[in-house]
C-alpha cells in the first residue's frame, strides 16, 4: 500500500466508526425484546437510546397528523363589545365573503368591508385607536397571539394526554401541526384538542321571550312551508298517519346543506303542526323545550335558516343541551330527548376566571352523588362577578355552557361567593378527566378547525414497512447480481460502496433525529439507483480507456478524473430537485426529499472517493495487466 | 469482458426528425386527454376523505358502494387495495369527523378495521396545488441556471425543454389512464425531473468534452459521437434503476403504487428523451447547420 492512500483509508475508518457510533442504538432498540425495554425504561435507560435511533414516521408505527387553523373570525367576534344589530349585519356579510373567498386574509376582508361601508369598528372595539386601520393593526396582533397561546395550550394538553414524543409545532401564521403517534384513540385525541373548552355562564332568557322568539319562528316557517311544498296534502297525511315525514318535505329546506346526518325524517304534533309548524317539533320538559332526538337536525335546519335568523332578537343565542336523555312518554315508551335553551348573547362570565378544576364524583348527600362532576374554582375577580351576577338574578335560571353546549342550567337559589361552581351532566369519568385537562390547560383563545387530519392504523404501518423493506432489499439484491455479472471484480467494488452508501444514509438520519418515512424508504431505493449510476459511468469510462491500450494503472486514474466531472454535474440537479421538495413538501415528502438529499451527498463520497480508494490500491500497488472490469 | 452498446455508430441525430414525432405524437394525446379527461387529483390537491378500511370477510366494491347510500356522499370512488381491503374516497369532508362517521355508520353491519383515514379541507388541498405548481417551475428554473453556469445557455434550454417533455408525456399518461395524483405522486414527478436531467447532462457533458478533442467534426457529429459513446451507460444506469423501481412497483403496496408508477414511467421516458430529444435539440440553436441546411434546399 502507497503512503499516500494512508491518509484516505483514515478518512474512511473514521466514517466507519462515526457510522457504527450513530448506528448502533437503532439495532440494539430494533433487536431488543418488550421486557427488556420495560426494564430499561423503569431504570430511567431507555430514554438515551430512543433519543438516537432513527425515528419511524407516522405512516410507518400508525398515529394521526393533525393541522389545525384559528378561526381568526371567531376570534374577532368573541374580542368585539357593545353587539348591536348593525354590528350582527356587518359582521355576518363579512363572514360570507370570507367562506366564498378562501384565499384572502379575514382582516383584509374585514377592513375593506368596512372602508367600503363606512362602518366604525371603533365603536366595536375600543380602546385600540380610531381609525379603522389602527384596529385592523392591533387585532392582526392579537390574533398572531392567539395562535401562539393556542399551540401552547395545545402542547400542554397533549402533554397531560400521555401520548410519547407529540410533535407539535406552528406553521405558517394560523396554523399549529400536531402528531400524535402510535394514538389508538384518535377521536378522543381529537376533541381534547380541539375542545376549545370555553366555559361559559350564561343568564337564560325569559319565558315570555322565549315563547315570542318561538312565534316568531312558526310565522316564518309557515310562509314557507305551503309555497316549497309540491303537494302538502300528503304531508299533512302523512304526519297525521304516521308521524314520520322527511325534513325536506316538512320545511323544504334542501338549500341548507348544513347539517345533514343520517336522520332525516321528523316527529311532528299533527294537531299543532299546520298554524305552528316549528312548535309541532317541540315538546314540553317540564321547564325547558324538550326537541326528540329525532328532530334534532329538523329544529337545527329551521334555525340556521336565514330567514329564521333575520327574525329572531339579535340578543339572542340558541343552545342545546349537551346529550340527549331518554324519558319515559305517556304510551310507556322511551324517548330520548335533548333539551332546548334560549340564552343571552353575552356570557355573564367565562372560563378565563378559572384557576383550577379537579375531575371527581360527586359525594355524599349531593344531588350528584356517584356522577362525574367537575369542581371549578375561580380567582377573585371572577368570584366577585359570580357573586353580583348570582346574587342579582336569585330565582332565575344559569345555563353552565361547554363549547356552546348546556351542561346544566339551574335556578339561581342564593347568591354564590368564593368563586366555586360545579359542572355537571357529563356521560362518564373521561369525560370528566378531559374537560378538567382542558380547564386547566385553558381555554383556547379562539376555536381551532381541523383542516386536515390523516390517521394511519398500526397494522397499515407495519405492512408498510414490510413491503417497504422487502423492496428496497430485493432492489439491492438484483442490482448487486446485476453489477457483479457484468462489472466482475469491480462490481463487488461497487456492491461495497452501494452499502455503505445505506449506512451513511442511515448514520446521518439518526445523527439529525431526522424520522424515516414511507416515501423515505423509497428514497432510500431511489439512492441505489442513483448510486449505481455514479459505479457505471467510472467503470465506462475505466473501459474505455482500456479499450484504447492504456496501462490497468492509466486507465483507473483517468476514468476516475474524467468521471467525476459528469457525477458532479448530474448529481448536482438532482441535489436541486431534491432541496425544492425538501422546502416545498410536508410529511412524508420531507422524508423523501431529506433521504434522497443525503443519498447524493454521501454518493459522492462512498461512490467516488471510497471506490476510488479501493480500486486505485489494488492497480497501484503492483503492475497489473488486466484488471477486472 | 461482458459488454453492450460498444463501439456503436448509430445515426441518431440524423433519425431526430423521427423522434419529434413520436415525441409530439405522445404529448398531443396526453394534451388532448388532459383537455377532455383532464387530471384525477387525489384527495391531496382536492380536498374530501379517503377510509380504507379492510373487512373481516369476502366483500366486493359493488357490495360495499350499494350500502354506502347516504346522500352526503355523493358518489363515492371505491378502490381494491388488497385482500379484502378497499379504499373509499368521498369529495366532501363535511366537518371533523362526519363523513367517516357516516361511512362507518353506513356499513355498520359488516365487520371491518379503519386502516387510514384521511381528511383535507378544500382549502389545504388548492394551497397544496398552488405550491406543487411553484416548486416544480422553482426547480426547473434552478436547473437552467445552473446548467446555464455549467454549460451554455443553449444547452440549458435544451434540457429544460426536454423536461417539459418527460414531465408532460408522463402527466398525459396519468391523465390517460386516470391515476390519481397524489402527494407522493408529486415528489415522483420532481424526481423524475432531476432524474432524467441526470441522463441528458451525462450526454452533454460528453458532447462538451468531444467538442473540444474532435475540433475538426461538425457538430451534429460530435453530438451523435457523443449519444454513441455514452449509450452503454445510459442503458446499463436506466436498467438498473428501471430494476429497482420495478420492485417498488410491484411490492410497495399501495401506498407507493403512484409514485413508483410514475418513476417508472419517468425512467422510461427520460432515457429516451436524453438520448433522442434533448441532445438533437441543440442543433436547432446551432446556426452553422441551419444555415448548412438552408443552402441544401
Amino acid at each position: 500500500m502507497q503512503k499516500k492512500f494512508v491518509l484516505n483509508y483514515v478518512i474512511i475508518g473514521v466514517l466507519l466508526v462515526w457510522a457504527a457510533w450513530q448506528l448502533l442504538p437503532t439495532l440494539r432498540y430494533e433487536t431488543m425484546s418488550e421486557e427488556r425495554k420495560e426494564e430499561l425504561r423503569m431504570q430511567g435507560d431507555l430514554e438515551p437510546i430512543q433519543n438516537r435511533i432513527i425515528r419511524r414516521g407516522l405512516d410507518l408505527q400508525g398515529g394521526m397528523h393533525l393541522v389545525l387553523e384559528v378561526n381568526v373570525s371567531k376570534l374577532t367576534q368573541n374580542i368585539a363589545q357593545n353587539k348591536s344589530q348593525s354590528y350582527y349585519q356587518f359582521m355576518n356579510q363579512v363572514e360570507e365573503i370570507f367562506t366564498a373567498q378562501t384565499d384572502r386574509d379575514y382582516f383584509d376582508i374585514l377592513e375593506e368591508m368596512a372602508n367600503a361601508q363606512n362602518f366604525r369598528l371603533a365603536r366595536h372595539f375600543p380602546g385600540r385607536g380610531d381609525e379603522n386601520s389602527q384596529i385592523i393593526a392591533s387585532l392582526r396582533k392579537e390574533a398572531a397571539d392567539a395562535v401562539l397561546r393556542a399551540e401552547e395550550i395545545i402542547r400542554n394538553r397533549v402533554d397531560q394526554f400521555g401520548v410519547s414524543e407529540p410533535t407539535i409545532q406552528r406553521q405558517g401564521d394560523r396554523r399549529i401541526i400536531v402528531e400524535l403517534a402510535g394514538v389508538t384513540d384518535p377521536e378522543r385525541a381529537t376533541n381534547l384538542i380541539q375542545s376549545t373548552a370555553q366555559l361559559e355562564f350564561i343568564l337564560l332568557k325569559d319565558p315570555e321571550v322565549v315563547q315570542d322568539a318561538i312565534s316568531r319562528i312558526d310565522a316564518v316557517m309557515k310562509k314557507v312551508e305551503p309555497e316549497t311544498l309540491t303537494d302538502s296534502t300528503t304531508v299533512e297525511d302523512r304526519v297525521s298517519q304516521n308521524k314520520e315525514v322527511s325534513v325536506e318535505e316538512l320545511f323544504g329546506l334542501t338549500e341548507n346543506q348544513t347539517d345533514t346526518k343520517g336522520d332525516s325524517t321528523a316527529l311532528v304534533d299533527e294537531k299543532i303542526f299546520k298554524d305552528r309548524p316549528f312548535s309541532a317539533l317541540l315538546r314540553n320538559l317540564g321547564n325547558d323545550i324538550g326537541v326528540p332526538a329525532e328532530n334534532y337536525y329538523a329544529v337545527n335546519r329551521v334555525l340556521q335558516n336565514p330567514e329564521v335568523q333575520r327574525v329572531l332578537p339579535a340578543d339572542i343565542r340558541i343552545l342545546w343541551s349537551n346529550a340527549p336523555e331518554t324519558f319515559t312518554t305517556q304510551d310507556g315508551t322511551q324517548k330520548k330527548f335533548y333539551r332546548l335553551y334560549f340564552v343571552n348573547r353575552d356570557p355573564g362570565l367565562t372560563g378565563a376566571v378559572v384557576t383550577d378544576a379537579q375531575a371527581t364524583l360527586g359525594g355524599m348527600n349531593g344531588s350528584n352523588m356517584g356522577q362525574p362532576i367537575v369542581n371549578v374554582s375561580m380567582n377573585s375577580e371572577g368570584a366577585k362577578t359570580w357573586s353580583r351576577m348570582t346574587g342579582a338574578n336569585v330565582g332565575k335560571r344559569i345555563a353552565i355552557v361547554l363549547d356552546d353546549k348546556v351542561q346544566i342550567a339551574p335556578v339561581i337559589r342564593d347568591r354564590i361567593s368564593g368563586g366555586r361552581t360545579v359542572i355537571e351532566g357529563l356521560a362518564n369519568i373521561e369525560e370528566a378527566k378531559d374537560i378538567e385537562i382542558c380547564l386547566k390547560a385553558g381555554a383556547l383563545p379562539a376555536p381551532v378547525d381541523i383542516i386536515e387530519k390523516r390517521t394511519i392504523g398500526p397494522s397499515l404501518g407495519a405492512d408498510s414497512i414490510r413491503k417497504g423493506t422487502m423492496s428496497a432489499l430485493i432492489g439491492l439484491l438484483l442490482v448487486v447480481l446485476f453489477m457483479v455479472i457484468y462489472y466482475r471484480g469491480s462490481g463487488i467494488v461497487a456492491f461495497v460502496t452501494l452499502v455503505l452508501n445505506i449506512i451513511f444514509v442511515l448514520s446521518i438520519l439518526a445523527l439529525l433525529r431526522a424520522t424515516l418515512t414511507l416515501p423515505g424508504i423509497a428514497g432510500l431505493v431511489l439512492t441505489v439507483g442513483m448510486a449505481v449510476d455514479a459505479n457505471v459511468l467510472i467503470f465506462e469510462r475505466i473501459r474505455e480507456e482500456l479499450r484504447k491500450g492504456k496501462t490497468v494503472k492509466a486507465s483507473v486514474d483517468n476514468g476516475y478524473s474524467r468521471a467525476i466531472i459528469t457525477i458532479l454535474d448530474a448529481n448536482l440537479t438532482t441535489l436541486i430537485a431534491a432541496l425544492v421538495l425538501w422546502q416545498f413538501g410536508t410529511g412524508p415528502i420531507r422524508g423523501f426529499a431529506v433521504v434522497l438529499f443525503w443519498g447524493i451527498v454521501f454518493n459522492f463520497i462512498s461512490g467516488y472517493f471510497i471506490s476510488k480508494t479501493i480500486l486505485t490500491t489494488v492497480t497501484h500497488g503492483r503492475t497489473l495487466k488486466k484488471l477486472s472490469i | 469482458m461482458f459488454q453492450i452498446f460498444v463501439n456503436t455508430h448509430y445515426n441518431i441525430v440524423g433519425k431526430r426528425v423521427y423522434a419529434y414525432w413520436i415525441s409530439g405524437l405522445l404529448i398531443l394525446a396526453g394534451l388532448l386527454s388532459f383537455i377532455f379527461q383532464g387530471l384525477n387529483y387525489g384527495i391531496d390537491f382536492r380536498g374530501g376523505t379517503l377510509i380504507q378500511m379492510k373487512f373481516e370477510e369476502p366483500i366486493t366494491a359493488g357490495e360495499i358502494r350499494s350500502l354506502l347510500k347516504n346522500p352526503e356522499l355523493g358518489t363515492p370512488q371505491i378502490q381494491r387495495s388488497g385482500p379484502n381491503e378497499y379504499m373509499i374516497r368521498v369529495l366532501s369532508i363535511g366537518t371533523g369527523d362526519e363523513i367517516q362517521e357516516i361511512i362507518q355508520k353506513d356499513l355498520q353491519e359488516k365487520k371491518f378495521e379503519v386502516r387510514r383515514a384521511e381528511i383535507v379541507g378544500p382549502k389545504i388541498g388548492e394551497e397544496l396545488r398552488r405550491k406543487a405548481i411553484g416548486a416544480i417551475f422553482a426547480a426547473l428554473f434552478l436547473i437552467l441556471v445552473y446548467i446555464s453556469i455549467r454549460f451554455e445557455m443553449k444547452f440549458a434550454i435544451g434540457a429544460v425543454l426536454a423536461l417539459f417533455h418527460d414531465v408532460l408525456i408522463t402527466l398525459g399518461l396519468f391523465s390517460l389512464f386516470q391515476w390519481e395524483i397524489s402527494m407522493p405522486v408529486l415528489a415522483a414527478f420532481l424526481t423524475i425531473v432531476g432524474y432524467s436531467l441526470n441522463d441528458t447532462i451525462v450526454v452533454y457533458d460528453r458532447i462538451r468534452e468531444n467538442r473540444l478533442t474532435h475540433k475538426n467534426k461538425a457538430f451534429p457529429d460530435v453530438i451523435n459521437l457523443s449519444i454513441n459513446e455514452s449509450l452503454s451507460r445510459t442503458v446499463i444506469t436506466s436498467l438498473t434503476t428501471f430494476l429497482v423501481v420495478l420492485i417498488l412497483v410491484l411490492f410497495g403496496g399501495e401506498v407507493l403504487f403512484g409514485f413508483s408508477i410514475a418513476m417508472l414511467i419517468g425512467i422510461i421516458v427520460g432515457t429516451y428523451s436524453s438520448s433522442f430529444v434533448a441532445s438533437p435539440l441543440l442543433i436547432i440553436w446551432d446556426k452553422k447547420v441551419r444555415q448548412k441546411e438552408m443552402k441544401k434546399k
